[in-house]
């Protein structure tokens, strides 16, 4: 059979299996529902950690009041916990160069089979780019003298994959520690959202 | 374009897109919604692309390529193609094109989407490459392959 019979075939089997899908009915009423269904728990979500990020926040400020008299001072200005062995104060410059992540909270897929490579790039201008393994993201950063950290996210394509979620952990990320070669993100509670390994 | 003009314009023609990459009526029908849920979420963008459906196909596509990759994933069973509801077609050629059909299922996720945009959507291997987010180079291979494989496929039931 030459491959011009064969693509034929196809042509036909295909047009024969559409032809056959029986008629959907309620299509943008099920789409538009389920899409503000999705929102609005996203919004529950969102407004749920606002407040429990805001409770850590008040017992964290009132417990710290509590013991500032009694906390011994951290050598170099640093907090605790950026203050142990190889630790390397994070600023554009230091941050600066390709990551790979090795762990996110909640992510178990960080090795899929994905279009593109899913590695984030920190310039020392302020910028970052990345992909998520299918789409390509951007944005710029700020990191402060104790390694605050925020970004902004710039606009991005939406194409569906096993996309490693690097935009939730930038986004979420109030702190960063760096080593020689592992970058830690950290949310406003301290919990530990994603450790990074530096690609090159 | 608002967002009910297009699904009503374009809805069905991603259920039927749906169906060819899936084999699965239900399964369509999910993946049509999930990407016109995902579009109207973001319609103000999608509208201003030159081409929205393009958008939401490729929405549609990776969707099914993301869902056969989760572990969860069942191979739904290749649906019996309806006759009553085909298109007239000549009596060898149903059987031809059925036995094809059933051979569809033993491709790849990836192999049967690549044949399902080329000769279904007749896109041309440089869109099939966009929409995949992969090279055409891999999309000729890929066709290559599945199209290999349904030869030998067929072959082997002719014998």
């Amino acid at each position: 059979m030459s491959n011009s019979d064969l693509e034929d075939d196809l042509r036909g089997t295909f047009e024969r299996a559409a032809a056959s899908v029986p008629p959907a009915t309620g299509l943008t009423e099920r789409a538009t529902t389920g899409a503000r269904q999705a929102q609005r728990r996203t919004w529950i979500v969102a407004g749920a950690a606002a407040v429990a990020v805001a409770a850590v926040a008040v017992v964290g400020f009132s417990l710290g009041g509590r013991n500032a008299t009694v906390q011994p001072p951290v050598a170099g200005g640093q907090t605790p916990a950026a203050s142990a062995s190889a630790q390397v104060a994070p600023s554009a410059e230091t941050v600066s160069g390709t990551w790979r992540p090795v762990q996110m909270a909640g992510s178990t897929t960080l090795k899929a089979d994905r279009p593109d490579e899913p590695l984030i790039e920190f310039k020392p201008d302020g910028t970052w780019q990345g992909s998520d393994g299918c789409n390509g993201l951007s944005g710029t950063y700020t990191i402060g003298q104790r390694g605050e950290f925020a970004v902004k996210i710039g606009p991005q394509r939406l194409v569906g994959c096993d996309n490693v979620p690097h935009t939730a952990v930038l986004r979420d990320a109030e702190r960063i520690a760096l080593d020689a070669d592992t970058l830690k993100f950290f949310a406003g509670d301290g919990r530990e959202l994603a450790s990074y390994a530096r690609a090159r | 374009m608002e967002f009910e003009e297009y699904v009503s314009a374009r809805g069905q023609e991603l259920v039927r897109l749906g169906f060819t990459v899936s084999g699965d009526y239900q399964r369509a029908e999910d993946l049509a919604q999930i990407a016109l849920m995902q579009a109207f979420r973001s319609w103000r963008k999608v509208r201003k692309a030159d081409d929205p459906h393009h958008y939401v196909r490729r929405i549609l596509v990776n969707e099914y390529l993301s869902m056969t990759r989760r572990r969860s994933f069942t191979e739904a069973p290749t649906a019996e193609l309806d006759p009553q509801r085909t298109v007239p077609d000549p009596a060898t050629a149903v059987v031809n094109s059925d036995d094809l059909w059933r051979a569809l299922a033993g491709l790849s996720a990836r192999e049967r989407v690549v044949l399902v945009l080329r000769y279904y959507q007749d896109l041309d291997d440089r869109t099939i490459a966009d929409v995949l987010g992969i090279k055409p180079s891999s999309v000729r291979a890929t066709a290559s392959r599945a199209l290999a494989t349904l030869r030998r496929t067929r072959q082997s039931h002719h014998v």
